[in-house]
């Protein structure tokens, strides 16, 4: 834990319960936290102190996740920061498109909620390159695992899906 | 040169004898009792050929043999005009179509009849006429029938007779719609009443029992003054269109179920985000033995729960398909109500809430409780808007105008405004950006009751710069759902 210490973590999230639910989660693996409730104070945050790493929501009044990004991305200096995204729109018309427009640009990984502390504080050492304990790089690499399958579910056909299962069944027998 | 001496005047009988039967504009033939062409004029020449030494079965209808119906015998015989219409060839062998007038000529005027005096004319290019006429009303693809005063069909054409049967003679309501008396709003009836055309849409019942949807237009037959003795009904079937807008309906409506049951998995997972969290800060505090830390998670908790009771009371209050009950009301009343609700909560956020009312206004059909919500979640967005705004003064207006046969209802305020990405969205079930704060119904709710009353919501926004909100309720169709009661089979009135 003790070079958690002196990281420091920017929560962008409209929703307060959500802003501390993840800053106790931060706080407890030993992390510095500062707090945002959309992109215009997250960019406010930024300028005042270039954190370490920013945990972005994605659907916000005033200024979205994707917006955000695209003005942090415009900066080189702030173009290195790495960000994961921990939305509740990843799968659907609202939020699909920005999604993929971030993964795309730049952060690899994402986060759908509900989120549990443990996947969460995982997936941000991982990020950041820290040492993780064994279990923290297996949570890691499960988490990213789910969202590879995740995606490649979302995106193939019923047809193919089918065809799976079909396999999968004939192996079991 | 004329000259008198060697030429005299002739007198008019002589001019008649001379030159009438060349001057008449028919064909004209003499033939004598044993059917020879005995004069012809140069017309009857012209059109069927030479006719010197010839019967007039030879030239009429190129044939060997006298015909088996002829009209000159008839005349030989009963010493009367006969008139009767024909089919020959004429002289380059086409078909031709003639009137014939067969008169008797006699020597003296008790005598007997010597000759028979054939004047023909022409029929072919009217009959033609008549053909493509029948062929166009048979194969038009709509129904026609023409109608009289009691309602029975005098004439219907082969698309009609297809699809409801032998129709003649029949009254054209039992025909259409298996009815013993005339339908209620019968645009005929109308047609009959004032000369003029009218539509309306119908459903019939066809032959083999099915549905039938059609378009009617009725209009007098003839285009003279006087009362209709005949009117003719125009149908469109447009069963088919129909079935492809019930389809659209259909598929609409799943999609929105899809769109639904996402959104509401969506905010279902929101709600699990925070009992996560809550639960999470609550066993944390626990093992710190922090109080504030476990005070902290147990409100989270509870603020999570209160909102899945929201979340389920509108969602039910949106599912709830209930049709407007309109009243004749002042709708003013719902502006009043809506303003003193609102305007001590608005105040002490520092927000001025006003309405903008004409001195006097018509009553109109509203439903009162639905326009009530409607006003309801635009005032409390537009606070909201303000208190996200960054604006001082700021002022959330609600106004009422009656112009151009139309209530509009605006609910103007100066806060945040919506910045595009987000107006495409606001429509979208379950769409919020007020965090914990919505349950993303509000406006979907407002739209479904604005066009159950069958007006339209519009927004206009820039972001920064406010928002107006706009429902439009055109008094005309408040009316017609008030008569109507949402009648889908409604007359279309000219």
């Amino acid at each position: 834990m003790a070079k958690s210490a002196g990281k420091t973590i920017l929560v962008v999230d409209d929703e307060a319960d959500v802003r501390n639910f993840l800053r106790a989660a931060l706080i407890e693996a030993g992390f510095n936290v500062i707090l945002a409730e959309d992109g215009n104070a997250a960019l406010d945050e930024v300028r005042k102190k270039k954190p370490d790493l920013i945990s972005l929501d994605l659907v916000m009044p005033k200024k979205s996740g994707a917006k955000f990004h695209r003005e942090l991305t415009k900066n080189k200096e702030w173009a290195k920061i790495p960000v994961i995204i921990v939305t509740g729109h990843a799968r659907d018309d609202v939020g699909k498109s920005d999604l993929k427009e971030l993964t795309m640009s730049g952060p690899g990984i994402y986060l759908e909620k509900p989120v549990k502390p443990t996947n969460y504080i995982a997936a941000i050492k991982k990020t950041l390159g820290m040492d993780t304990t064994e279990e923290e790089a297996k949570t890691a690499e499960m988490v990213e695992l789910q969202n590879d399958l995740k995606n490649i579910i979302d995106d193939a056909d019923p047809e193919t899906l089918k065809k799976l299962k079909e396999l999968i069944n004939r192996k079991n027998k | 040169m004329h000259d008198a001496r060697l030429n005299p005047p002739r007198r008019l009988k002589d001019i008649l004898a001379d030159e009438l039967f060349e001057a008449i504009p028919f064909n004209l033939a003499v033939i004598d009792r044993d059917f020879n062409v005995v004069q012809a004029n140069r017309s009857f020449e012209r059109h069927f050929g030479d006719w010197r030494g010839k019967k007039c079965y030879m030239v009429y209808k190129k044939l060997n043999r006298p015909c088996d119906d002829c009209p000159s015998a008839k005349v030989f015989a009963e010493g009367k005009v006969v008139v009767a219409e024909s089919v020959g060839v004429d002289h380059s062998g086409q078909e031709t179509h003639y009137i014939g007038h067969a008169a008797p000529l006699r020597r003296t005027a008790d005598g007997p009849v010597e000759f028979v005096l054939e004047m023909t004319r022409n029929l072919t290019g009217a009959r033609s006429w008549q053909q493509q006429y029948q062929v166009l009303f048979d194969r038009v693809p709509c129904y026609i029938t023409v109608i009289d005063q009691e309602y029975r069909i005098v004439r219907a054409n082969e698309a009609f007779r297809e699809n409801f049967g032998d129709v003649m003679d029949r009254h054209c309501y039992e025909v259409y719609k298996r009815r013993t008396s005339r339908c209620p709003g019968c645009p005929a009836a109308r047609t009959f009443n004032d000369g003029r055309v009218h539509r309306s849409n119908k459903i019939g019942t066809g032959l083999r029992g099915q549905d039938i949807h059609y378009a009617v237009t009725t209009s007098p037959l003839g285009r003279t003054r006087g009362p209709v003795k005949h009117v003719i009904e125009i149908s469109n079937d447009v069963t088919a269109i129909k079935k492809l807008e019930h389809n659209v309906v259909e598929a609409e409506r799943l999609a929105a179920v899809g769109q639904t049951v996402a959104g509401l998995a969506h905010s279902i997972k929101n709600i699990l985000m925070g009992i996560e969290g809550g639960k999470y800060i609550v066993s944390l505090g626990l093992k710190k033995k922090d109080q504030t830390m476990i005070t902290e998670g147990w409100e989270m908790l509870e603020r999570n729960f209160n909102k899945t009771t929201t979340l389920v009371k509108d969602f039910l209050s949106f599912s709830k398909g209930r049709l407007p009950v309109l009243r004749m009301i002042d709708p003013r009343h719902p502006v009043t109500e809506i303003i003193e609700l609102y305007k001590e909560v608005a105040g002490r956020s520092g927000i001025e809430l006003r309405a903008d009312l004409p001195k006097t206004v018509r009553k109109a059909p509203l439903d009162s409780d639905g326009i009530h919500t409607c006003l309801t979640n635009l005032v409390s967005n537009a606070i909201d808007a303000c208190l996200m705004g960054e604006q001082k003064g700021s002022e959330v207006v609600v106004r009422l105008t009656d112009a151009g046969g139309k209530l509009i209802y605006e609910v103007v305020d100066n806060g945040s405004g919506i910045d595009y990405e987000i107006k495409k969205k606001i429509f979208t079930t379950f769409f919020t950006t007020k965090g914990g704060g919505g349950t993303g119904l509000g406006l979907l709710t407002t739209r479904k009751i604005v066009q159950e009353h069958g007006g339209k919501i519009l927004v206009e926004s820039l972001k920064g710069k406010g928002a107006r909100f706009r429902m439009e309720f055109p008094r005309k169709r408040l009316m017609a759902l008030l008569k109507s009661g949402n009648n889908i089979d409604a007359d279309i009135k000219e």
